[in-house]
């Protein structure tokens, strides 16, 4: 009982507060910015070769208001947001209506899950693994050699990464496509023909975040593990005779798991808002493009769908790594 | 050591059966009779919605430049304007209440339907009907009736005077394209019907799309020839045509160096990159400045005359003396620009409608600097200065020079520019920057987009830099925000364009000075329906007020109109035009040849714009 009224309602309330507050400035911001959804529509559409004649002009803005759901103050329009969020309703895509936005987000996320998820993990799981060997054997030649590779790989910016391995292995040696998810014609099918494409498709971009991301799990494992068996109670299992291998898995990676395990919850939680800059490179498909493409056109209801998605998950995660602490750190039982 | 040896060989395997398993651009579609082109617009999403009647639709996915149909086109590079469904020009009255259009016979939409009359009136009475379509309040505004004469002829009822009502139906990058009413009658509600599979009256019919919007592929309808690009031009060479998203320009220009695309539209500098590593890639022109440079939209600068000192025609011009255009060109776009002297781009039949016949007027308009001088701003020299930097900086130029780099443009006269400021009070303090009449510093902010590639941005920059040579404080800003800041005329100078892009074919600009139009002006602070300057003058609505009682099809009077409303434009000066849009055209020839190049502009050559369909049936397979 004191549990659940010390631990867990607390975290409950700063989660339901947080993902409120998060969701309000989401709501808020968009419409503090000088641009106007109506206009950026009515500018695009004109820049895009559609003639709107000028004397028609100011019908077709009150239409737009109007379809928009931007009619009325902005406490009117905050009142009806919330009750629609309640109902997982965010209304249209302004720039592409009338598509409602959970569809464009339905259509979208598959692409950056199936991307992100597996390569944040491999990527965890990876750097972990090879940091905690490299940080106890940090004086051997290989873990040297590989410090020196992730000292080299890890400063890279992302896109010169990202563009050199599609330069190297979809023009040099063209191993692989230069853009896209499938191949040209290829319709969604649970055929292996089509998963072996997707899979095909998604390797290069994949490649560049396990290897960039792995090679920072690395270095900060090595570290933290480096420290950690400095530590007095390390030292004096090994004076005790404690088996070197329970000493790595029980000792010393059990307590450097610990801010390892909330950077990879807060990692799942920002696979919501997409990876921009590998779906730009790869021109994969994928919420980040959505989102970037949201913002620039002053789509308010396609930013407060993914943003607040986005929200959800990083609230979530942490909740949920908040509420499983106590298992990895008996330290937090005790208190 | 066996099982070393063992393993490489094993990897060394896998590494040459990767390419060969996985490598097919392809899926199902043979190569050597696809046609690929890369998208302009960007992925579309929703990629399963082709209702471009609602919102934007990427509708050069290929729906209006291959499997859409226009009553009519416009195609720059001829200056022609091409009947599509439609068989001729629309009939007015005398007084432009009425009018009547003839209809092709013998079309057919890709699903086998004929083609009639009933789809045009079906048309315009669902989009009057239904608020959510874009041209909606335009129909609205303007028909009082529609109906069908006979299975080819449809009439209007206009419900105010209206010598320009057709234009609507007259694809430029777009237009009101006509439903296939068989289609459209049976649907509940047409603003939210997705209109998938796409029927259209065009060669193509859809053939796949990824749910992504990574892709679109068409294919050629068995029945082309009754299309009208089939009945105009014969057969489309390509069987499919695939138009591809690709999200960097990177990807784009390896594809072309690979063969996995055909054309694509690119930077400047991604263009000369791939022409100096593709040995099969060429641009629109096969030599230097390249770009297609008929393009019919006029870039430049924009003034907010609804604000001082902007508001002076004096400080407008001073500001336009300030810069040396060989400079600007060459640092905006390589000197690859078009120069024009006026609110219209110096291409096509332009230079011989509008601007020679105004030469002799531009070469003895003169400005007062006060004090009793005067200054002729004009020089036809402006332009040989863009040549002669080209060839310092070691680019052959040859061929039509005029075409190429345009007629004349304006001195580079910094003491004339100083003397219109003086008369109109400004000064310089002892550091030698300029200050406003009331002493205090001035300082313009010019805005561009965020993207600096943007030929809006490229213009603002290189204002500010010719600005800053004149001892003005101007700085760049860009913004995100572009598009509402200068509709809502909060800026002091924008990249916009500083005249509404004409037609680009006929000899009618109502389109570009209609935006002048005082109508349509609105306060600052509130979306202005009219050009961006906010200028206006009785003058210039007395011309547009002419040219609404003049038939577009009476040339003379038309062009007469035309002349009379850009010298008005050049004398108040409210934006400053420079040079004309240019686009980075780059071909593979590898698979297909016989592209509407400068050496044989056949058609314009875009594969965004309407008339790529019609350029199709030209192109030649190369075999490979």
């Amino acid at each position: 009982m004191a549990f659940v009224k010390r631990y867990l309602i607390p975290r409950l309330i700063s989660y339901i507060l947080v993902i409120f507050l998060g969701i309000t400035a989401v709501f808020f911001i968009p419409r503090f910015t000088p641009s106007d959804p109506v206009h950026r529509t009515i500018a695009q559409l004109m820049s895009r070769g559609t003639y709107l004649d000028p004397a028609s002009m100011e019908a077709m803005v009150e239409d737009l208001q109007e379809l928009y759901g931007l009619e009325g103050s902005l406490l009117q329009q905050y009142g009806a947001f919330w009750k629609r969020t309640f109902t997982g309703d965010f209304g249209v895509s302004f720039f592409q209506f009338p598509t409602p936005v959970s569809e464009l987000i339905r259509t979208a996320l598959p692409w950056t899950a199936g991307l992100l998820l597996w390569t944040t993990m491999l990527s965890w799981v990876f750097g972990n693994i090879v940091g905690a060997l490299a940080g106890y054997f940090s004086r051997s030649r290989w873990s040297k050699a590989l410090d020196t590779l992730a000292m080299v790989v890890r400063p890279l910016p992302y896109y010169i990464f990202a563009f050199a391995l599609l330069i190297l292995f979809a023009f040099v040696v063209r191993w692989f496509p230069i853009a896209g998810g499938t191949a040209i014609g290829r319709l969604p099918a649970f055929t292996w023909t089509y998963i072996w494409d997707v899979l095909w498709h998604a390797f290069l971009p994949a490649l560049s975040l396990v290897v960039l991301g792995g090679a920072i799990w690395f270095q900060t494992m090595k570290l933290i593990v480096q420290n950690v068996n400095a530590e007095d109670f390390v030292q004096y299992a090994k004076l005790g005779g404690v088996r070197e291998g329970r000493i790595v898995s029980r000792y010393i990676m059990r307590n450097a798991m610990l801010p390892q395990i909330t950077g990879l919850a807060l990692s799942l939680g920002q696979i919501l808002s997409g990876a921009l800059i590998t779906e730009i490179v790869f021109s994969y498909p994928g919420v980040g493009t959505l989102l970037f493409n949201a913002i620039t056109s002053g789509d308010y209801n396609l930013i407060m769908g993914i943003t607040a998605l986005s929200i959800l998950g990083v609230t979530t995660a942490i909740l949920v790594i908040d509420l499983l602490y106590p298992l990895f750190d008996p330290r937090v039982r005790f208190r | 050591m066996w099982r070393a040896n063992k393993c490489m060989a094993l990897v060394v395997a896998i590494a040459l059966l990767v390419p060969m398993v996985g490598f097919a651009q392809l899926a199902d579609l043979p190569r050597s009779e696809t046609l690929i082109v890369s998208i302009l617009t960007g992925r579309s999403v929703p990629a399963d919605d082709f209702n471009e009647w609602v919102g934007w639709k990427w509708r050069d996915r290929g729906m209006q430049n291959l499997a859409n149909e226009p009553l009519w086109s416009v195609d720059f590079a001829t200056g022609e304007i091409i009947n599509g469904l439609a068989a001729g020009d629309p009939v007015y009255d005398s007084n432009f209440f009425h009018l009547e259009i003839p209809l092709r016979q013998g079309v057919a939409w890709a699903d086998g339907e004929p083609f009639t009359a009933d789809d045009v009136v079906f048309t315009v009475e669902t989009l009057m009907a239904h608020e959510g379509f874009n041209a909606h309040n335009f129909f609205l505004d303007n028909v009082e009736l529609v109906y069908k004469i006979d299975d080819y002829t449809v009439g209007f009822d206009l419900k105010q005077a209206n010598s320009r009502f057709h234009t609507t139906f007259l694809d430029r990058w777009g237009c009101t394209w006509i439903m296939p009413k068989h289609i459209f009658e049976s649907v509940d509600d047409p603003v939210t019907f997705k209109f998938n599979p796409f029927v259209g009256c065009g060669a193509y019919k859809l053939h796949s799309y990824e749910p992504a919007g990574a892709w679109t592929v068409w294919e050629r309808r068995e029945d082309w020839d009754k299309s009208p690009t089939g009945i105009l031009y014969g057969m489309p060479a390509p069987k499919y045509v695939v138009f591809q998203h690709f999200a960097n320009e990177g990807a784009e220009i390896v594809s072309l160096l690979t063969h996995q695309v055909d054309a694509a539209d690119l930077s400047s500098e991604g263009l000369k990159a791939a022409l100096a590593q593709g040995k099969t890639i060429r641009a629109y022109q096969p030599g230097f400045p390249w770009v297609v440079n008929n393009d019919p939209a006029i870039t430049g600068l924009t003034f907010n005359t609804a604000k001082a000192p902007y508001d002076s025609a004096d400080v407008r011009w001073a500001l336009l003396l300030a810069i040396d255009i060989v400079e600007y060109v060459a640092q905006a776009v390589g000197a690859t620009g078009t120069l024009s002297p006026v609110h219209i781009p110096s291409l096509g039949s332009y230079p011989d409608n509008f601007i020679r016949p105004m030469e002799a007027w531009l070469e003895d308009f003169t400005l007062d600097l006060g004090n009793g001088e005067t200054f002729k701003p004009y020089d036809t020299d402006r332009v040989d200065g863009v040549v002669d930097y080209a060839t310092s900086a070691g680019y052959i130029v040859s061929g039509d020079i005029e075409a190429a780099f345009g007629l004349g443009w304006y001195k580079h006269a910094p003491d004339a520019a100083t003397k219109l400021l003086e008369k109109s009070g400004f000064s310089k303090n002892a550091d030698g920057e300029w200050l406003l009449p009331d002493g205090t510093k001035w300082t313009i902010e010019v805005l561009g987009r965020t993207d600096v590639n943007h030929l809006q941005s490229v213009n603002a920059l290189a204002a500010v830099q010719q600005w800053k040579q004149f001892g003005i404080d101007a700085v760049y800003v860009g913004s995100d925000a572009f598009d509402t800041l200068t509709q809502n005329g909060d800026f002091d100078v924008s990249g916009t364009w500083p005249g509404y892009e004409p037609w680009g074919a006929g000899p009618d600009l109502y389109r570009t000075l209609d935006y002048y139009n005082s109508a349509y002006v609105q306060p600052v602070g509130t979306l202005t329906q009219g050009h961006h300057s906010r200028w206006t003058s009785d003058a210039m609505d007395t011309v547009l007020e002419d040219l609404r009682n003049t038939d577009p099809a009476d040339a003379a009077a038309t062009i007469a109109l035309g002349i009379e409303g850009l010298k008005i434009a050049v004398t108040e000066m409210p934006g400053i035009p420079t040079f004309g849009y240019i686009g980075n055209v780059a071909w593979d020839e590898y698979y297909w040849t016989n592209w509407p190049g400068l050496e044989n502009p056949y058609m314009q050559p875009y594969t965004h714009w309407g008339p790529m369909k019609y350029f199709l049936p030209s192109l030649e397979a190369t075999g490979n």
